[in-house]
């Protein structure tokens, strides 16, 4: 059907729209089904996962570490002026704030700036591989594609994540203690101790499973755009465009979804 | 030894391949030329399962690959060798370890007689001593020799080339051009190149095959295709005489 042709009948775009939907979901998921199948059956390519792997961690460090600290300043700072403001009184907002650094906020920034960086990154790659026949080139090869490819990244990412979201709740607390100790006056045992009140042993275990699940979405989302990249730089682009905004909502989704699971056990 | 029975291949609402016929014959150098966005790359790519046609058949050695799953087509795969568009070489491997990949993969061989059989095959394509660098350190001309030094290393029965000479100068057009021809009676491969090139297709093909709006519109030796009273045969030929 033309394009004026579905403006004109709205049932008609509701129904190509569904079935462009479900085609694309079909794919994903069979993308997801032989990468899982591969990463099972398969021994992975040492040198490339452990390539991958400082190329997500170690490149994505210090960027992360640096937006952990402001999210915690501002968590702090702002809780404190707004609970100032209704109850009069912020000495719940260290406890709050620890609660909400590990059980939030270190996972999802972490994620989503991994999103935004080997995200981007992967599906700018696998797809200037796809224009330039290399994906083609693999398979004359023999290679299968995926097990080349996505298994050394779908490895990386998942163990990065989960490392680097470690690494940003730690951070993320140590800029929220100093924030309450220079500028809200809690010292830092008054810190630990809300803490210690609030924070449970399962708050770290569960956001370490939201890190390895959001570390194991982004390069599916990522090199699944990139297998589907169309020819020329404008396809590329959009690829890149197309896996951080899908990588991007699937995270809040699937934190949302985790959230709630996860609130059942409290 | 390459046989295609009336091949369909669409991409959507497009028809690329409207029913091809053809019979490649083994030790031939055929030519396939035709305008862009007729089907020639399409065809040479449903060859060897990189994209599988709507209906009809494709025969190769004897076997009817049209059905074949992704794991069957890796046999044909080993048979067939195909050098791209683009030079297609892994920029994160050095230009030995893009050529000795293939070795690696479908032979167990000692690593002294990879190193033998990659210099041997840079040699074929006349390039040495750029083992150790990378795609991007080499310029585009001798990407494209690594990239079928890449497929003749693993000495494929056939040989497919999908505009070899697209983005090179004059000189470079020539050498490659030569090279397929040695390469092809060196190796004794029956080889399949995909071109524009009319001038080349008259001096080193055996036959050539036009198509026209995923249709073959003319076929025969170089010597036939000069008597050719097919526009578009005509319009190659006109171009090919300014050249």
């Amino acid at each position: 059907m033309t394009t004026k042709q579905l403006i004109q009948n709205p049932f008609a775009f509701i129904g190509v729209l569904l079935i462009h939907t479900c085609r694309d979901a079909r794919a994903f998921l069979t993308l997801v089904v032989q990468t899982l199948f591969q990463l099972v059956t398969h021994l992975p390519r040492k040198k490339e996962t452990i390539q991958q792997l400082y190329f997500v961690a170690n490149g994505s460090l210090w960027t992360i570490i640096f937006c952990v600290c402001f999210a915690a300043v501002v968590t702090m700072l702002e809780s404190s002026f707004h609970m100032k403001l209704v109850i009069q009184n912020d000495s719940m907002v260290p406890g709050f704030a620890s609660l909400l650094i590990l059980r939030e906020l270190g996972a999802i920034v972490t994620a989503l700036l991994l999103t935004s960086r080997i995200g981007a990154g992967m599906a700018a790659e696998i797809g200037s591989m796809k224009v330039t026949e290399q994906i083609d080139a693999l398979k004359m090869l023999g290679i299968n594609p995926i097990r080349f490819l996505i298994v050394p990244r779908l490895i990386a990412s998942t163990i990065g994540c989960v490392l680097l979201s470690i690494i940003a709740n730690l951070v993320c607390i140590f800029a929220a203690m100093i924030v309450a100790d220079q500028f809200l006056g809690y010292s830092n045992g008054m810190f630990l101790t809300a803490m210690r009140r609030f924070v449970d042993f399962q708050d770290i275990i569960f956001a370490s499973i939201k890190a390895f699940c959001f570390g194991f979405v982004i390069p599916l989302v990522s090199c699944y755009f990139g297998f589907n990249c169309r020819t020329g730089a404008d396809g590329v682009g959009r690829a890149t465009t197309q896996s951080v905004v899908f990588a991007s909502v699937a995270i809040i989704v699937l934190d949302f979804v985790l959230s709630y699971t996860f609130s059942y056990f409290y | 030894m390459i046989k295609y029975k009336n091949l369909v291949k669409s991409f959507g609402t497009r028809t690329v391949l409207k029913g091809i016929d053809l019979h490649i014959k083994a030790g031939e150098i055929v030519f396939i030329l035709g305008t862009s966005g007729t089907g020639k790359s399409v065809l040479l790519k449903n060859t060897v399962g990189l994209l599988r046609p709507d209906s009809g058949e494709i025969w190769i050695d004897g076997e009817n690959v049209s059905g074949y799953s992704e794991e069957q087509f890796l046999s044909i795969r080993k048979k067939c060798g195909m050098v791209f568009q683009h030079p297609a070489l892994f920029d994160s491997l050095t230009i030995y370890e893009n050529i000795a990949y293939g070795l690696r993969k479908h032979f167990s061989m000692a690593e002294n007689e990879i190193e033998r059989r990659v210099e041997q095959a840079l040699s074929l394509v006349n390039l040495d001593n750029i083992l150790s660098k990378r795609p991007g350190e080499i310029s585009y001309g001798m990407q494209k020799r690594v990239s079928l030094a890449r497929t003749v290393v693993l000495q494929p029965k056939v040989l497919l080339f999908d505009e070899p000479t697209t983005g090179l100068d004059p000189v470079t057009t020539n050498s490659i051009n030569t090279l397929i021809q040695s390469l092809s009676r060196k190796l004794n491969t029956t080889s399949m190149v995909v071109s524009h090139d009319m001038q080349c297709a008259l001096k080193i093909a055996d036959h050539i095959v036009v198509l026209d709006q995923g249709q073959v519109v003319d076929q025969g030796t170089p010597k036939q295709l000069l008597e050719s009273e097919v526009p578009l045969v005509r319009d190659f030929l006109e171009e090919a005489r300014n050249q």
